[in-house]
């Protein structure tokens, strides 16, 4: 990064200041627009345009089905998918791995059933869940749920094994009830690394939702991405495949931006 | 990995073993009682002893052997693909200037990228063989390679590599006696987060796509309404996860233990 920062500094210095920064972005966001230009001359000439259609006609069909409102509904419900999925997991999660770090009892009992599912990749238990829970909403919240939890609970167990004792010695030597302490203390101390958790599960929650849709659904950004190659529609479906790719980035990026506005005792 | 290194078993080890184990032989007996009592219907939940039972008939008939070895060769070999084009490729981004500015924002952007859902259009150009599937896995599992061995080779600690160069290490030999070495650790993490993504991949495309494969034997089980096979399956499934997890982790062990 240093080196890379140098060479870009010396080149902006050379130009006015109150051009530097879109120069700047221009200089770091070149190589992508080689990428594409090389795609966009190789769609057509090395391969042809049905099969790998230009990034020109993507990016219209984009912007197509954003402004004529196709996608949205899917992508309503595929964000309502890894919104819930998250949620529970979150919830869930956060329980479970301060409730084992501060209890023996509660580690023994659950430890084994985290074991059994943690080398499971969680799309193979999408058939499981079709059984279950049928095709549908359900299905896709259920493997979302899944794969969330366990980095979820890893991040916040280990942070609550580490929970500085001094803290909880002085909360209890100023008199606060037991029952009181994982509430005030522990989980509040364990925040910080509870958030990196979450920023964790945020792409892995995008992956586990777009296998269950394609797997099992009938709506969805990852049905809408089968059913557009089915027809042979694959402009339509490169151009879902940006949609969601930047629902995914955005999601990560906003939380980031979210958790350094929010979080600001770290 | 302890555990190994002690031979005697005493009683408080059968203790601690029986209080890690316990809530699971509870819960596997409370599932054979009442799925035998019929108190759930059998598709949804089927007895325990059916399930080993099958998990047994398609290991010794070689059913699960040789879709689990179709699995493996797919997700491996995708693996193996996307560790050494991500090692090179991150260890040059991190070394290299210009590498660094044509790579990073690629890298950037293709990372957060859910690959998983080039699944139909990966099917429609390679087909449903092995080829599909052992490009979309190295595709699928590039990026956390590239990134971790990046993020790993960038934060090589600048007192090493000027001593080294102070002793008189070339250019090449700089590579291979210090940077790598010093960069293993978060080369091999990078290979543990890719381990399960090769999997999910593989097991994403078997069951859209068929062409063999434990994906493909579980799918098949629900689209027959034999939700026994399934089962099965998914204990063979569990058991290379855990086999493929473990064989990582004395990997990890065996070339770290240095550190």
């Amino acid at each position: 990064m240093s080196y890379a920062n140098l060479r870009l500094a010396d080149v902006e210095e050379t130009v006015p200041e109150s051009i530097q920064r879109p120069v700047r972005f221009l200089l770091e966001w070149i190589p992508l627009f080689i990428v594409i230009g090389f795609w966009e001359f190789a769609s057509g000439v090395f391969v042809p345009s049905v099969v790998l259609p230009p990034p020109s006609e993507v990016a219209s069909v984009t912007w197509e089905l954003l402004v004529s409102g196709d996608v949205l509904p899917h992508l309503q419900i595929s964000l309502f998918r890894v919104g819930v999925g998250l949620a529970l997991s979150i919830s869930i999660g956060v329980l479970l791995g301060v409730g084992m770090a501060r209890s023996d009892p509660v580690e023994d009992f659950f430890e084994v059933f985290l074991a059994l599912i943690y080398p499971i990749p969680k799309a193979a238990l999408v058939p499981l869940a079709i059984l279950w829970l049928g095709v549908g909403t359900e299905t896709a919240v259920l493997i979302v749920f899944l794969a969330c939890l366990l980095p979820i609970v890893l991040n916040s167990y280990n942070s609550a094994r580490d929970v500085d004792q001094n803290l909880i010695w002085s909360a209890q030597m100023m008199g606060m009830p037991s029952w009181k302490i994982p509430l005030k203390v522990v989980i509040p101390a364990t925040i910080p690394s509870i958030l990196t958790g979450i920023r964790q599960a945020i792409p892995i929650a995008f992956i586990a939702l777009v296998s269950a849709e394609l797997i099992a659904s009938n709506e969805g950004v990852g049905f809408e991405i089968l059913r557009y190659s089915e027809v042979g529609a694959y402009t339509h479906m490169f151009a879902v495949l940006v949609i969601i790719s930047a629902a995914a980035f955005f999601a990560v990026r906003g939380y980031e931006w979210l958790e350094q506005k929010v979080v600001r005792w770290t | 990995m302890d555990v190994s290194n002690k031979l005697s078993f005493d009683r408080t080890d059968a203790v601690n073993a029986g209080k890690s184990v316990y809530s699971l032989i509870i819960v596997l007996l409370i599932w054979e009682i009442v799925t035998q009592l019929g108190m759930i219907h059998y598709y949804f939940l089927p007895p325990l002893s059916d399930i080993l039972v099958r998990f047994f008939e398609m290991t010794v008939d070689g059913t699960l052997i040789y879709h689990g070895y179709l699995t493996v060769r797919r997700a491996l070999v995708g693996l193996v693909i996307a560790c050494t084009l991500g090692i090179v490729i991150g260890v040059l981004t991190a070394r290299n200037r210009i590498a660094s500015w044509f790579f990073d924002p690629i890298i950037e952007v293709g990372y957060p990228v859910p690959v998983i859902a080039l699944v139909p259009v990966f099917l429609f150009w390679f087909g449903t063989g092995d080829l599909s599937k052992i490009v979309l896995v190295a595709i699928g599992c590039f990026w956390p390679v590239a990134i971790n061995v990046r993020n790993a080779t960038r934060d090589v600690d600048e007192n090493l590599i000027w001593s080294a160069r102070m002793m008189g290490t070339s250019d090449r030999q700089l590579l291979r006696r210090v940077i790598v070495p010093a960069s293993a650790p978060g080369i091999i993490s990078g290979i543990q987060i890719a381990l399960p993504i090769s999997l999910i991949i593989t097991f994403v495309f078997e069951m859209v796509a068929g062409g063999g494969g434990l994906g493909h034997i579980e799918i098949q089980g629900v689209r027959t309404f034999d939700s026994v096979q399934v089962y099965a399956t998914l204990i063979a499934i569990m058991i290379l996860g855990f086999a493929l997890d473990r064989g990582l982790r004395q990997v990890r062990f065996r070339l770290l233990n240095w550190t």
